[in-house]
């Protein structure tokens, strides 16, 4: 920049820039928060309830199942019993006391049974009305055994038939009985089988579900007829209280410190007041649901997660383009800023210029005035005459010193819209030069002029012109730094088939290092310590040269200077007119003629 | 003297009196005043050959002056002497029908070939049209009994 912000002003930049900067990640923050709001809460809501009622379904049907598991245990095992039952009630009505007293026919009758039933019965006993057995084959010596005490004896007198609940009676081993009573010829005799414990308990043991799964059956007093898998021993007092008699199947989720979360389905047997309970783990039974559940899960969250990073990727993008936008607005903005703080320096220094010309001019006209009257005066001093004249012509070179300022300062600061004028690029380089050739040479900086001799005057506009060199030649002069000499080389060559002029600056500065070459045109891009840059200067040119139709362009390696090479046209292109004020610039172009045709 | 008459007018009095100065020694014959209004009215009462013209003065500024100048229809030309170093401003002013612009400061040799440029081309033009007229008058008895009447006038 021609005149480079105060300190102040860069920092009061930076401040700015950072509180902006904080703005968009407030932005940012929001965009996402409003994008997942929209649609992350739905889908979380949409996916519980959907998961919530199918599960609902699931464990339904799995109730169903499991209800439907204990109904077919259920009539196996009372199948299993009413077809024993039957055979043996068939076996008391098809023959006489008589025929099965015999022991060889009894055990006879054992076999068939046996065959018929898969080894059903452990033993078959003949007994009359007072208890006392009247035959009896089987594995164990109970001939001499009477039953009148027995609680199934009274139960088989007063039923018919009977299925006792699992007891020990006198053989001390855990047994079901069943047993049939008739009346023959007047005589009331008992027939009785004990179904074989094995084949039972494995009937009931031997179901598998699952890996947690069991069946077994409990008496009405809650007494374990078969052995559980999991806990509790047959014969003894099972850990699941039977409750009383009910009809259908009850299924309930129990939890047991011991077994955890448990389904439980529990029915009553008809013939015989056992409950037939079937037990698995919550967890097993509903595995699948909770695996169904598990995976719908994953899918809610990766899809929740998926929408997330879509969702911060569109807000950055967004915030992205209109950070963009707004850098660009904002140094279309400082571009105006500077525009107006030119254009006030400039009528300051119009001012300034026209207040210092009025006394210069008086000046000069009290020195001719001094000139002609010593001309005239005869009787002089010749010294004094020498001396006058020497002060007189120092009179004249200093105001004509400041008679050059004064022009500089006009022509330089006092435009603020584009003027395009003749421009001859060798005298208006070296005139830049001047300009910064004092504070170069304090910093052991010094330039070189190869001019190429006799190069046409381009249209151009000398204002934009001088801010491109002076910020190209001030930057090369800073390149410097820390050095202890430099050269700046300014040369200017014309290309022939276009017209157009092409300057070269080159530096024996540090250079630009490869990272940053493409960036040197880039708003705001500086590697000047704070408050040394704006980071504009270069932006600015490069948006200049376009304008005017020209190009810019940057060679340089670290540590071996920089290049920097401007071609600008013979005439900016018809569009740069629009852009500015077009009264202004016609008066200019017709200035010659008229100049002439006054004359 | 006949010719070289030339009217100076800027605000700096003192601007104007050194000018005076040189200017006569130089042989013009000079009358200096210090605003628009009084070169206006100068330029009614006498003849000048050129007009010397600052454009920035309080009340009537040069611009304005220079329009009125024209406004008398005179042969008087008219040469710009500006502080403002602006030349837009002169060129305009060369359009409204200015001779020519000098930058304050300058040489009073600069200002004496300016001065002598326009005063050549006045008396250039005012012969043009003298001959024109007299044309006419050849031509014309009526325009020449007008011509006559005018200088009567005077």
């Amino acid at each position: 920049m021609t005149n480079v912000p105060p300190q102040r002003h860069e920092e009061r930049t930076r401040e700015a820039r950072s509180v902006i900067g904080t703005g968009y990640a407030r932005l940012t923050g929001r965009f996402i928060l409003i994008a997942v709001t929209c649609s992350v809460v739905p889908l979380l809501l949409v996916g519980y309830g959907i998961s919530r009622h199918y599960s609902r379904i699931a464990r339904a049907r799995m109730r169903a199942d499991f209800r439907g598991r204990t109904s077919q245990h259920k009539k196996t095992i009372e199948l299993f019993l009413s077809e024993r039952t039957a055979a043996i009630q068939l076996l008391a009505q098809t023959h006489s006391l008589d025929h099965l007293r015999d022991p060889r026919r009894l055990s006879s009758a054992l076999a068939v049974l046996n065959h018929e039933y898969r080894n059903a019965f452990t033993d078959l006993g003949l007994i009359d009305g007072s208890g006392k057995h009247l035959a009896y084959v089987g594995p164990y010596d109970l001939m001499d055994k009477n039953y009148a005490k027995a609680s199934w004896f009274e139960q088989v007198l007063t039923r018919g038939a009977f299925v006792s609940d699992m007891f020990l009676g006198f053989r001390r081993v855990p047994h079901v009985i069943i047993a049939v009573s008739r009346i023959d010829r007047g005589r009331m005799w008992i027939l009785r089988a004990t179904l074989n414990t094995r084949v039972f308990r494995s009937l009931v043991e031997g179901v598998r579900i699952g890996r947690t799964g069991e069946v077994y059956l409990l008496n009405r007093q809650g007494i374990l007829q078969t052995q559980p898998r999991s806990k509790g021993r047959i014969m003894e007092k099972a850990a699941l209280r039977v409750g009383t008699h009910h009809s259908g199947i009850r299924v309930r989720v129990l939890s047991t410190p011991s077994q955890g979360r448990q389904i439980v389905a529990q029915t009553w047997l008809q013939q015989v007041r056992w409950a037939l309970v079937v037990r698995q783990s919550y967890d097993e039974a509903f595995a699948d649901v909770n695996q169904a559940n598990r995976s719908s899960l994953i899918t809610l969250v990766l899809s929740a997660v998926a929408i997330l990073l879509v969702s911060v990727f569109t807000a950055r993008t967004m915030i992205k383009s209109i950070k963009k936008r707004d850098l660009e607005k904002d140094l279309l903005t400082r571009q105006l800023m500077q525009a107006g703080k030119m254009a006030s320096v400039g009528e300051l220094a119009a001012g300034v210029a026209h207040e210092v010309n009025n006394p210069l001019a008086i000046i000069m006209t009290e020195r001719q005035i001094l000139l002609d009257v010593a001309g005239c005066a005869s009787g002089v001093d010749p010294g004094l005459k020498a001396q006058l004249e020497k002060s007189l012509s120092q009179i004249q070179t200093q105001c004509k010193r400041c008679k050059h300022t004064t022009q500089n300062l006009l022509r330089f600061s006092r435009r603020t819209e584009a003027v395009l004028e003749e421009v001859d690029l060798n005298a208006f380089l070296t005139e830049v030069v001047e300009l910064l050739e004092r504070e170069a040479s304090s910093s052991g900086v010094k330039f070189l002029m190869a001019l190429q001799e006799g190069l046409p005057a381009i249209l151009s506009d000398p204002s934009l012109l001088q801010q491109v060199f002076l910020n190209i030649l001030s930057n090369a002069v800073d390149a410097h730094e820390g050095k202890p000499y430099g050269r700046v080389a300014v040369s200017t060559r014309l290309d022939v088939m276009t017209g157009a002029v092409e300057v070269i600056v080159a530096d024996t500065g540090w250079g630009i290092r490869l990272e940053h070459l493409d960036k040197v045109f880039d708003p705001f891009f500086t590697t000047k310590p704070t408050g040394k840059g704006t980071g504009l200067g270069l932006s600015i040119c490069y948006g200049i040269v376009k304008r005017l139709g020209g190009e810019i362009a940057v060679e340089s390696a670290a540590g071996e200077g920089a290049v920097f090479a401007v071609i600008l046209p013979k005439r900016p292109p018809a569009d740069f007119e629009s852009a500015f004020n077009i009264g202004r610039q016609a008066s200019e172009e017709i200035e010659s003629s008229q100049k002439e045709e006054l004359k | 003297m006949n010719g070289r008459r030339v009217l100076l007018v800027d605000d700096e009095v003192v601007f104007t009196e050194n000018m005076t100065t040189l200017l006569t020694s130089r042989g013009y014959q000079i009358k200096a005043v210090n605003s628009g209004d009084s070169a206006i009215r100068a330029l009614e009462s006498d003849d000048f050959d050129v007009v010397v013209l600052d454009l920035k003065m309080p009340g009537m500024d040069g611009m304005e002056t220079l329009k009125e100048i024209k406004k008398l229809g005179l042969f008087t030309e008219t040469l710009i002497l500006t502080g403002h170093g602006a030349v837009d401003t002169a060129l305009e002013a060369m359009k409204l029908g200015a001779y020519d612009y000098l930058t304050k400061p300058c040489e009073v040799d600069e200002l004496v070939e300016k001065l002598e440029g326009a005063r050549s081309k006045k008396t250039q033009r005012s012969s043009k049209d003298m001959e024109s007229k007299l044309k006419r008058v050849v031509e014309s008895p009526r325009s020449a009994l007008s011509l006559f009447s005018k200088k009567k006038g005077i």
